[in-house]
């Protein structure tokens, strides 16, 4: 084992993660040229296809899973990204800037950083549950994606009970963490662990609870069909007719994903790191991870439940029929409908913006001459051009429209989130737990009978929902 | 295949492989030292860890998980209940304040007794 280990460590990182994916790489290319020298390839090919057409569902579910946990990588990078540079900017400093443009490549280096540091194990702490509490704490929050509407006909699994399985699912969190506290031996992590568990526990009646006026308005626990019940324009939306409802569910689940001002559980000025002092590593990289995953998860179900999903704010094909012009979809299939604008749109439209690009990118770079900005100018014209006329068909097909205002949403949402962390001072343990029982409780239990009282009187009155 | 019981359950296993590939890779490219016994210490601000860590702590976390088991229950009820609370209009609506009122008792006696006040 010695002998071995001692030259893999001298490897640099770089070369660490090379050598196996040579040797993966090589193992690969032999058995390929093994097959294709046998003459077993095709037959091989066939069979696997086989095998993928009569198990359409199996291959369903693994590209479901592969894609969701994927999406988490960049999703959480996004959002770390988003917290460095934003607070940065609140508090006027410039924030990361060297590696990438606008140093979006700074939270990828952070994740490399952590995936390279070393992994810990202290003295003392119950291992087998000390290295199983950062995978319960992900996967409670990765899994519930499986049921996020992302657009229409883009999701995990279209679950019956969509809502309760968020909650139960999210629900699980807490045991991770209480995990996490309880193996590691530690005074700060338990406390961390306690605290973390009393307050997850105490927002999570208040999350449910101001939910269940839209269960009571729309009569489904389906989170798609709860979001097509939403369709129209954003008068349509649930935070209209439950604005309550909406205010408890966002504070609430600013406490759920522990974000700031509720982050008491890792109030590094009172316990350490809380639950997570004792970690270091990819272990402690995963409690991170999916911080940021929940707090992604958290904007997606305000979006979904409270601001209509993927439902654009304004149908703007009706207005548009009505005033008899044609829609960016409609010129990109049509484009005789211009009319005589069309030969305007081809004759004068290239030599003018290429003209335009020229003479900014000539002022711009003052050491390139003329000819060569207006290549460059040219070149990029067509890129416009060509990615302009993919985005208009692209808005044909109804997911991708659905996904860009989804995704709009939740990362607006995502950004009101580090705001947050940006402007409020975090509040004090007694307040936390107070706030909860105190006021969001019983508010959101008046929320309930207020929309059940509202329903009974529409009915009563023969306009029933 | 397509009940939802396997997505769930396969769907755990994946993000289990996920996480435990991605220690596991984490633990092939890093360097690992056993150190002295200072090393290993609970980090506890710089001194050394004092008393029993698994032993008491403080019973007002206890009091929340009893209201938060009273309330969760009421939560399993509310949720039902609404979800078919458009056939059962204004009997429903007066059955569950009956229930949601006896519950608010005993809140409001945790309330009267200070469990709600963090001590």
């Amino acid at each position: 084992m010695t002998a071995l280990s001692r030259p893999w460590n001298r490897l640099s990182l770089a070369g660490k993660i090379i050598l196996p994916l040579v040797a993966v790489l090589i193992a690969l290319n032999i058995t390929l040229v093994v097959l294709w020298m046998s003459g077993l390839l095709p037959f091989l090919v066939q069979a696997i296809l086989d095998t993928l057409g009569a198990n359409i569902a199996i291959l369903r579910f693994l590209l479901a899973a592969t894609i969701i946990l994927l999406i988490t990588v960049p999703v959480a990078f996004m959002n770390i990204f988003f917290e460095m540079k934003l607070i940065a900017f609140v508090n006027l400093r410039i924030g990361p800037n060297r590696i990438g443009p606008w140093g979006t490549l700074a939270s990828v280096i952070h994740g490399l950083k952590v995936l390279a540091k070393e992994d810990f194990t202290p003295r003392g702490v119950d291992v087998p549950v000390f290295t199983l509490a950062p995978a319960v704490v992900y996967l409670a929050s990765v899994m519930t994606l499986l049921v996020v509407p992302f657009a229409p006909g883009l999701h995990g699994y279209d679950m019956d009970i969509g809502l309760l399985y968020f909650f139960a699912i999210s629900g699980l969190g807490v045991v991770g963490l209480m995990m996490a506290g309880w193996s590691s031996f530690n005074k700060y992590s338990l406390l961390g662990g306690l605290r973390a568990a009393a307050g997850m526990i105490s927002y999570e009646l208040p999350l449910i609870l101001a939910v269940m006026g839209i269960v009571l308005l729309s009569g489904t626990l389906n989170l798609n069909t709860i979001v097509q019940n939403q369709s129209g324009s954003f008068l349509d939306w649930y935070i209209f007719q439950q604005p309550l409802g909406a205010l408890i569910f966002f504070i609430a689940a600013t406490a759920e994903g522990s974000r700031p001002p509720f982050d008491l559980t890792e109030a590094d000025s009172e316990i350490v790191a809380g639950f997570a002092t004792e970690y270091s590593g990819m272990r402690f990289g995963f409690f991170f991870f999916a911080e940021y995953v929940n707090m992604f998860i958290l904007s997606a179900m305000t979006a979904v439940l409270f601001l209509g999903g993927w439902n654009a704010p304004l149908d703007l094909a009706p207005i548009a029929n009505a005033l008899g012009i044609a829609t960016p979809i409609d010129i990109a299939l049509d484009p005789g409908s211009m009319g005589p604008g069309l030969l305007w749109l081809v004759l004068l439209a290239p030599p003018l913006i290429v003209g335009g690009l020229t003479a900014v990118i000539w002022m711009l770079k003052s050491d390139w001459s003329i000819i060569v900005s207006a290549i460059v100018a040219f070149v990029l014209f067509n890129l416009l051009v060509g990615g302009g006329v993919m985005l208009l068909l692209a808005m044909g097909i109804d997911w991708v429209m659905g996904l860009v205002w989804f995704l709009g949403k939740t990362i607006g949402l995502s950004l009101f989130f580090v705001l947050m962390r940006a402007t409020l001072p975090r509040v004090r343990i007694d307040q936390l737990m107070g706030f909860a029982w105190k006021w969001l409780v019983p508010a959101a239990l008046v929320n309930i009978f207020v929309t059940a009282a509202a329903i009974v009187v529409l009915h009563e009155i023969g306009r029933p929902l | 295949m397509s009940s939802p019981l396997w997505y769930v359950l396969g769907f755990a296993f994946a993000g289990f492989t996920f996480v435990f590939m991605t220690i596991g890779m984490s633990w092939l490219i890093t360097h690992r030292h056993k150190g002295d016994r200072h090393k290993g210490m609970p980090y506890e601000s710089g001194i050394d860890t004092m008393g029993d860590t698994w032993g008491r702590f403080g019973l007002s976390f206890y009091i929340y998980a009893l209201l938060f088991v009273a309330f969760d229950i009421e939560i399993v009820f509310i949720t039902l209940w609404a979800l078919v609370f458009q056939d059962l209009l204004l009997g429903g609506f007066l059955s569950m304040i009956l229930f949601v009122a006896i519950l608010l008792v005993g809140l409001g006696y945790a309330w009267r007794k200070g469990v709600l006040t963090w001590k």
